[in-house]
Protein backbone atom coordinates (compact mmCIF):
# COMPACT_ATOMS: atom_id res chain seq x y z
CA UNK A 1 0.00 0.00 0.00
CA UNK A 2 2.87 2.72 0.80
CA UNK A 3 4.41 1.91 -2.76
CA UNK A 4 1.08 3.07 -4.26
CA UNK A 5 0.51 6.02 -2.30
CA UNK A 6 2.61 8.49 -3.82
CA UNK A 7 0.60 7.42 -7.19
CA UNK A 8 -2.67 7.81 -5.80
CA UNK A 9 -2.05 11.36 -4.18
CA UNK A 10 -0.65 12.18 -7.48
CA UNK A 11 -3.56 11.04 -9.29
CA UNK A 12 -6.30 12.34 -6.78
CA UNK A 13 -4.41 15.71 -7.01
CA UNK A 14 -4.55 15.44 -10.67
CA UNK A 15 -7.98 14.23 -10.63
CA UNK A 16 -9.18 17.52 -8.62
CA UNK A 17 -7.27 19.92 -10.73
CA UNK A 18 -9.02 18.29 -14.08
CA UNK A 19 -12.69 18.94 -12.60
CA UNK A 20 -11.90 22.24 -11.25
CA UNK A 21 -10.65 23.29 -14.33
CA UNK A 22 -13.73 22.06 -16.05
CA UNK A 23 -15.97 23.46 -13.65
CA UNK A 24 -13.68 26.87 -14.03
CA UNK A 25 -14.33 26.63 -18.35
CA UNK A 26 -18.26 26.05 -17.47
CA UNK A 27 -18.82 29.12 -15.54
CA UNK A 28 -16.73 31.30 -17.36
CA UNK A 29 -18.40 30.50 -20.92
CA UNK A 30 -21.92 30.02 -19.22
CA UNK A 31 -23.97 32.10 -21.81
CA UNK A 32 -26.84 34.38 -21.34
CA UNK A 33 -29.85 33.73 -22.81
CA UNK A 34 -29.84 36.30 -25.79
CA UNK A 35 -32.58 35.18 -27.55
CA UNK A 36 -35.97 37.26 -26.84
CA UNK A 37 -38.87 35.32 -25.26
CA UNK A 38 -42.38 36.19 -25.34
CA UNK A 39 -45.10 36.33 -23.26
CA UNK A 40 -48.71 34.10 -23.55
CA UNK A 41 -49.75 37.50 -25.55
CA UNK A 42 -46.82 37.28 -28.07
CA UNK A 43 -45.19 40.33 -26.55
CA UNK A 44 -41.40 40.23 -25.84
CA UNK A 45 -40.26 40.22 -22.53
CA UNK A 46 -38.93 43.75 -21.21
CA UNK A 47 -35.31 43.57 -21.18
CA UNK A 48 -33.46 42.83 -17.96
CA UNK A 49 -31.64 46.30 -17.49
CA UNK A 50 -34.86 47.64 -17.02
CA UNK A 51 -35.88 45.53 -14.40
CA UNK A 52 -32.64 45.26 -12.32
CA UNK A 53 -32.74 48.95 -11.30
CA UNK A 54 -29.99 50.72 -13.71
CA UNK A 55 -29.22 53.84 -13.55
CA UNK A 56 -29.64 55.66 -16.70
CA UNK A 57 -26.03 57.10 -17.29
CA UNK A 58 -25.72 60.25 -19.07
CA UNK A 59 -27.86 62.30 -20.97
CA UNK A 60 -28.19 62.49 -23.61
CA UNK A 61 -26.44 59.55 -24.43
CA UNK A 62 -24.20 59.04 -27.60
CA UNK A 63 -25.96 56.53 -30.18
CA UNK A 64 -25.45 55.66 -33.72
CA UNK A 65 -28.64 54.54 -35.20
CA UNK A 66 -32.50 55.58 -34.76
CA UNK A 67 -33.73 55.20 -31.19
CA UNK A 68 -36.85 52.94 -32.51
CA UNK A 69 -34.47 50.40 -34.05
CA UNK A 70 -35.29 46.97 -32.47
CA UNK A 71 -31.78 45.99 -31.63
CA UNK A 72 -30.05 47.98 -29.03
CA UNK A 73 -26.27 47.43 -28.41
CA UNK A 74 -24.71 49.27 -25.45
CA UNK A 75 -21.08 49.52 -25.12
CA UNK A 76 -18.75 50.36 -21.68
CA UNK A 77 -15.93 51.73 -23.21
CA UNK A 78 -12.13 52.38 -22.36
CA UNK A 79 -10.37 54.15 -24.78
CA UNK A 80 -7.11 52.70 -23.82
CA UNK A 81 -8.14 49.01 -23.58
CA UNK A 82 -6.65 47.29 -25.92
CA UNK A 83 -10.06 45.01 -26.79
CA UNK A 84 -11.99 47.86 -27.00
CA UNK A 85 -9.54 48.92 -29.83
CA UNK A 86 -10.09 45.54 -31.38
CA UNK A 87 -13.83 45.80 -31.01
CA UNK A 88 -13.93 49.56 -32.54
CA UNK A 89 -14.17 48.37 -36.08
CA UNK A 90 -16.65 45.44 -35.38
CA UNK A 91 -18.58 48.13 -34.09
CA UNK A 92 -18.44 50.16 -36.98
CA UNK A 93 -18.75 47.29 -39.53
CA UNK A 94 -22.05 45.96 -37.39
CA UNK A 95 -23.00 49.85 -37.92
CA UNK A 96 -22.83 49.94 -41.56
CA UNK A 97 -24.66 46.39 -41.96
CA UNK A 98 -27.89 46.72 -39.94
CA UNK A 99 -28.01 50.42 -40.76
CA UNK A 100 -31.56 51.63 -38.82
CA UNK A 101 -32.10 48.52 -37.36
CA UNK A 102 -29.71 48.73 -34.85
CA UNK A 103 -28.52 51.79 -32.44
CA UNK A 104 -25.38 51.47 -30.92
CA UNK A 105 -24.71 53.75 -27.48
CA UNK A 106 -21.08 54.45 -26.02
CA UNK A 107 -20.30 54.37 -22.34
CA UNK A 108 -17.46 56.07 -20.85
CA UNK A 109 -16.05 53.45 -18.35
CA UNK A 110 -12.50 54.85 -18.27
CA UNK A 111 -10.10 52.46 -16.13
CA UNK A 112 -7.71 54.76 -14.58
CA UNK A 113 -5.96 52.90 -12.94
CA UNK A 114 -4.53 50.83 -14.76
CA UNK A 115 -4.97 52.55 -17.55
CA UNK A 116 -3.13 56.44 -17.05
CA UNK A 117 -4.64 58.01 -19.94
CA UNK A 118 -8.13 56.15 -20.00
CA UNK A 119 -9.58 59.49 -18.10
CA UNK A 120 -7.46 62.00 -20.46
CA UNK A 121 -9.40 60.37 -23.64
CA UNK A 122 -12.45 59.95 -22.21
CA UNK A 123 -12.80 63.94 -21.56
CA UNK A 124 -11.55 64.54 -25.18
CA UNK A 125 -13.99 62.43 -26.60
CA UNK A 126 -16.87 63.81 -24.34
CA UNK A 127 -15.42 67.50 -24.98
CA UNK A 128 -15.93 66.95 -28.67
CA UNK A 129 -19.70 65.78 -27.80
CA UNK A 130 -20.44 69.35 -26.21
CA UNK A 131 -19.56 70.68 -29.49
CA UNK A 132 -21.97 67.72 -31.52
CA UNK A 133 -18.66 65.46 -32.85
CA UNK A 134 -18.38 62.58 -30.12
CA UNK A 135 -18.13 59.93 -33.44
CA UNK A 136 -15.58 61.68 -35.17
CA UNK A 137 -13.28 62.02 -32.07
CA UNK A 138 -14.21 58.97 -30.91
CA UNK A 139 -13.01 57.18 -34.25
CA UNK A 140 -9.65 58.62 -34.32
CA UNK A 141 -9.12 58.15 -30.56
CA UNK A 142 -9.24 54.67 -31.17
CA UNK A 143 -8.27 54.49 -34.45
CA UNK A 144 -4.75 55.52 -33.20
CA UNK A 145 -5.28 53.82 -29.85
CA UNK A 146 -1.47 52.16 -29.71
CA UNK A 147 0.11 56.27 -31.35
CA UNK A 148 -0.81 57.69 -27.73
CA UNK A 149 -0.94 54.98 -25.50
CA UNK A 150 2.78 55.39 -24.38
CA UNK A 151 2.85 58.86 -24.88
CA UNK A 152 3.73 61.43 -21.89
CA UNK A 153 1.79 63.78 -22.22
CA UNK A 154 -1.42 62.91 -24.48
CA UNK A 155 -2.95 66.51 -24.28
CA UNK A 156 -1.28 68.35 -27.33
CA UNK A 157 -2.19 64.71 -29.27
CA UNK A 158 -5.80 65.11 -28.48
CA UNK A 159 -6.14 68.79 -29.42
CA UNK A 160 -4.49 67.90 -32.65
CA UNK A 161 -6.93 65.45 -32.85
CA UNK A 162 -9.56 68.02 -31.95
CA UNK A 163 -8.41 70.63 -34.80
CA UNK A 164 -8.34 67.96 -37.35
CA UNK A 165 -11.99 66.96 -36.84
CA UNK A 166 -12.79 70.99 -36.82
CA UNK A 167 -13.81 71.92 -33.20
CA UNK A 168 -13.48 75.35 -31.91
CA UNK A 169 -10.23 74.25 -30.22
CA UNK A 170 -10.28 76.99 -27.80
CA UNK A 171 -13.60 76.24 -26.38
CA UNK A 172 -12.44 72.42 -26.77
CA UNK A 173 -9.49 73.22 -24.20
CA UNK A 174 -11.76 74.92 -21.43
CA UNK A 175 -14.54 71.92 -21.80
CA UNK A 176 -12.50 69.02 -21.59
CA UNK A 177 -11.40 70.17 -18.14
CA UNK A 178 -14.78 71.19 -17.24
CA UNK A 179 -17.57 70.30 -15.36
CA UNK A 180 -20.17 69.09 -17.87
CA UNK A 181 -17.35 66.40 -18.94
CA UNK A 182 -16.52 65.16 -15.72
CA UNK A 183 -20.48 64.52 -14.87
CA UNK A 184 -20.99 62.47 -17.78
CA UNK A 185 -18.29 60.43 -17.79
CA UNK A 186 -19.30 59.86 -13.98
CA UNK A 187 -22.90 59.24 -14.52
CA UNK A 188 -21.79 56.82 -17.48
CA UNK A 189 -19.58 55.21 -14.69
CA UNK A 190 -22.40 54.88 -12.36
CA UNK A 191 -24.27 53.11 -15.27
CA UNK A 192 -21.99 50.81 -15.30
CA UNK A 193 -21.71 49.78 -12.01
CA UNK A 194 -25.19 49.68 -11.33
CA UNK A 195 -25.16 47.08 -14.45
CA UNK A 196 -22.41 44.93 -12.62
CA UNK A 197 -20.03 46.26 -15.46
CA UNK A 198 -16.13 45.07 -14.11
CA UNK A 199 -14.40 45.27 -16.74
CA UNK A 200 -14.21 46.79 -21.00
CA UNK A 201 -15.14 46.27 -22.92
CA UNK A 202 -18.35 44.61 -21.53
CA UNK A 203 -21.44 45.17 -24.54
CA UNK A 204 -25.22 45.00 -23.69
CA UNK A 205 -27.61 43.42 -26.51
CA UNK A 206 -31.46 44.66 -25.79
CA UNK A 207 -30.41 44.71 -22.15
CA UNK A 208 -28.79 41.58 -21.71
CA UNK A 209 -24.87 41.02 -21.75
CA UNK A 210 -22.96 39.76 -24.57
CA UNK A 211 -20.46 37.36 -23.56
CA UNK A 212 -17.23 38.37 -24.02
CA UNK A 213 -16.06 35.26 -26.66
CA UNK A 214 -19.38 36.27 -28.91
CA UNK A 215 -17.72 39.64 -29.37
CA UNK A 216 -16.15 38.74 -32.81
CA UNK A 217 -18.03 40.23 -35.68
CA UNK A 218 -18.91 36.76 -37.31
CA UNK A 219 -20.77 35.98 -33.87
CA UNK A 220 -22.27 39.43 -32.92
CA UNK A 221 -23.65 39.44 -36.07
CA UNK A 222 -25.30 35.86 -35.07
CA UNK A 223 -26.50 37.64 -31.54
CA UNK A 224 -27.68 40.82 -33.71
CA UNK A 225 -29.85 39.09 -36.16
CA UNK A 226 -31.56 36.47 -33.60
CA UNK A 227 -32.47 40.17 -31.93
CA UNK A 228 -34.12 41.23 -34.87
CA UNK A 229 -36.03 37.78 -35.82
CA UNK A 230 -37.26 37.94 -32.49
CA UNK A 231 -38.40 41.43 -32.66
CA UNK A 232 -40.84 41.11 -35.93
CA UNK B 1 27.19 12.14 12.16
CA UNK B 2 25.51 10.84 15.05
CA UNK B 3 22.22 8.87 14.35
CA UNK B 4 20.31 11.83 16.30
CA UNK B 5 21.83 14.37 13.48
CA UNK B 6 20.50 12.10 10.47
CA UNK B 7 17.73 11.57 11.77
CA UNK B 8 17.04 15.00 12.26
CA UNK B 9 18.32 16.04 8.54
CA UNK B 10 15.82 13.91 6.90
CA UNK B 11 13.04 15.26 9.02
CA UNK B 12 14.04 18.63 7.64
CA UNK B 13 14.07 16.76 4.32
CA UNK B 14 10.55 15.28 4.75
CA UNK B 15 9.05 18.97 5.50
CA UNK B 16 11.24 20.64 2.41
CA UNK B 17 9.54 18.05 0.44
CA UNK B 18 5.98 18.40 2.23
CA UNK B 19 6.63 22.25 1.66
CA UNK B 20 7.59 21.97 -2.45
CA UNK B 21 4.34 19.79 -3.05
CA UNK B 22 1.95 22.35 -1.12
CA UNK B 23 3.72 25.86 -2.81
CA UNK B 24 3.22 23.60 -6.37
CA UNK B 25 -0.46 23.44 -5.52
CA UNK B 26 -0.92 26.98 -4.97
CA UNK B 27 0.94 27.28 -8.49
CA UNK B 28 -1.09 24.87 -10.05
CA UNK B 29 -4.08 26.95 -9.13
CA UNK B 30 -2.77 29.85 -10.13
CA UNK B 31 -1.90 28.45 -13.67
CA UNK B 32 -5.29 26.61 -14.29
CA UNK B 33 -6.80 29.57 -13.39
CA UNK B 34 -5.02 31.34 -15.71
CA UNK B 35 -5.26 28.75 -18.92
CA UNK B 36 -9.11 29.01 -18.69
CA UNK B 37 -8.74 32.69 -18.53
CA UNK B 38 -6.77 32.68 -21.47
CA UNK B 39 -9.35 29.90 -23.19
CA UNK B 40 -12.30 31.80 -22.46
CA UNK B 41 -11.22 34.90 -23.40
CA UNK B 42 -12.15 36.51 -20.02
CA UNK B 43 -8.63 37.46 -19.19
CA UNK B 44 -8.35 39.48 -22.37
CA UNK B 45 -10.85 41.97 -21.12
CA UNK B 46 -9.46 44.99 -18.86
CA UNK B 47 -9.95 45.21 -15.66
CA UNK B 48 -9.54 48.09 -13.25
CA UNK B 49 -7.13 45.82 -11.18
CA UNK B 50 -4.19 45.02 -13.64
CA UNK B 51 -2.97 44.76 -16.90
CA UNK B 52 -3.27 41.40 -17.29
CA UNK B 53 -4.79 42.20 -20.85
CA UNK B 54 -2.03 43.40 -21.95
CA UNK B 55 0.00 40.55 -20.83
CA UNK B 56 -2.39 38.00 -21.75
CA UNK B 57 -3.48 38.93 -24.88
CA UNK B 58 0.50 39.83 -25.77
CA UNK B 59 2.15 37.47 -28.31
CA UNK B 60 4.04 35.75 -25.45
CA UNK B 61 1.38 34.30 -23.45
CA UNK B 62 1.09 31.75 -26.54
CA UNK B 63 3.69 28.89 -27.37
CA UNK B 64 4.09 26.60 -30.37
CA UNK B 65 -0.22 27.51 -30.08
CA UNK B 66 -0.75 26.67 -26.77
CA UNK B 67 -1.62 28.96 -23.84
CA UNK B 68 2.02 29.66 -21.65
CA UNK B 69 -0.24 28.95 -18.86
CA UNK B 70 -0.76 25.41 -19.65
CA UNK B 71 2.72 24.71 -19.91
CA UNK B 72 3.19 26.39 -16.62
CA UNK B 73 0.63 24.21 -15.01
CA UNK B 74 2.10 20.92 -16.58
CA UNK B 75 5.22 22.37 -15.03
CA UNK B 76 3.86 22.91 -11.66
CA UNK B 77 1.92 19.16 -11.69
CA UNK B 78 5.53 17.99 -12.14
CA UNK B 79 6.96 19.69 -9.59
CA UNK B 80 4.23 18.43 -7.32
CA UNK B 81 4.41 14.67 -8.51
CA UNK B 82 8.53 14.96 -8.12
CA UNK B 83 8.00 16.12 -4.59
CA UNK B 84 5.71 13.55 -3.62
CA UNK B 85 7.59 10.87 -5.24
CA UNK B 86 11.19 12.07 -3.43
CA UNK B 87 9.09 12.31 -0.03
CA UNK B 88 8.52 8.66 -0.53
CA UNK B 89 12.16 8.27 -1.21
CA UNK B 90 12.30 7.81 -5.23
CA UNK B 91 16.05 9.00 -5.84
CA UNK B 92 15.32 9.64 -9.56
CA UNK B 93 12.53 12.24 -8.35
CA UNK B 94 14.73 14.03 -6.02
CA UNK B 95 17.54 14.40 -8.96
CA UNK B 96 15.07 15.70 -11.37
CA UNK B 97 13.72 18.73 -9.19
CA UNK B 98 16.37 20.45 -9.33
CA UNK B 99 16.85 21.11 -12.89
CA UNK B 100 12.72 21.35 -13.95
CA UNK B 101 12.99 24.23 -11.17
CA UNK B 102 15.49 26.04 -12.40
CA UNK B 103 14.34 25.86 -15.70
CA UNK B 104 11.37 27.30 -14.37
CA UNK B 105 13.07 29.91 -12.66
CA UNK B 106 15.10 31.37 -15.46
CA UNK B 107 11.62 31.18 -17.60
CA UNK B 108 9.85 33.37 -14.61
CA UNK B 109 12.89 35.68 -14.82
CA UNK B 110 12.25 35.97 -18.37
CA UNK B 111 8.83 36.76 -18.34
CA UNK B 112 8.87 39.23 -15.32
CA UNK B 113 11.80 40.77 -17.97
CA UNK B 114 9.01 40.66 -20.52
CA UNK B 115 6.07 42.18 -18.25
CA UNK B 116 8.45 45.29 -17.29
CA UNK B 117 10.28 46.31 -20.35
CA UNK B 118 8.42 44.77 -23.65
CA UNK B 119 5.17 44.73 -22.42
CA UNK B 120 5.06 47.67 -19.78
CA UNK B 121 2.40 46.23 -18.06
CA UNK B 122 1.78 43.74 -15.06
CA UNK B 123 -0.26 40.62 -14.18
CA UNK B 124 -0.76 39.97 -10.57
CA UNK B 125 -1.40 36.26 -11.58
CA UNK B 126 1.81 36.28 -13.66
CA UNK B 127 3.21 37.91 -10.73
CA UNK B 128 2.01 35.56 -8.19
CA UNK B 129 3.32 32.33 -10.40
CA UNK B 130 6.88 34.04 -10.47
CA UNK B 131 6.77 34.65 -6.98
CA UNK B 132 5.66 30.94 -6.25
CA UNK B 133 8.43 29.75 -8.34
CA UNK B 134 11.07 31.65 -6.74
CA UNK B 135 10.17 30.17 -3.55
CA UNK B 136 10.45 26.75 -5.01
CA UNK B 137 13.54 27.35 -6.02
CA UNK B 138 14.85 28.36 -2.42
CA UNK B 139 13.44 25.16 -1.02
CA UNK B 140 14.76 22.99 -3.56
CA UNK B 141 18.27 24.84 -3.37
CA UNK B 142 17.93 24.06 0.28
CA UNK B 143 16.97 20.18 -0.36
CA UNK B 144 19.72 20.03 -2.86
CA UNK B 145 22.20 21.32 -0.35
CA UNK B 146 21.41 19.02 2.47
CA UNK B 147 22.38 16.28 0.17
Amino acid sequence: MKRLLPFIIILLVLGVAVVSAYYLKRSATEVHPVTPTTNGAGQTTPPITASTGAVPGAEPAHTLGPANAPAHLEEFGDFECPPCGLLHPILVEMHREFGDRLQITFREFPLSPPHQHAIAAASAAEAAGLQGKFWEMHDLIYENQKNWHEAFDVRPIFEGYAKQIGLDVERYKKDVNGEAVAKRIFDDGKRGHSLNVKGTPTVFLNGREVPFESLPAEKLRVLINAELSGSK
Amino acid sequence: MTMEGSTSASKRGTLLYILIAALSIFGLADAIYLTIEHITGQSVRCTIIAGCSEVLSSSYAVVAGYPLASIGALAYFSVFSLAILALFGYRIASQLLLPLIVVMCLVSVWLIYLQAFVIHAFCQFCLFSAAVTFALTVLTILVWRKR
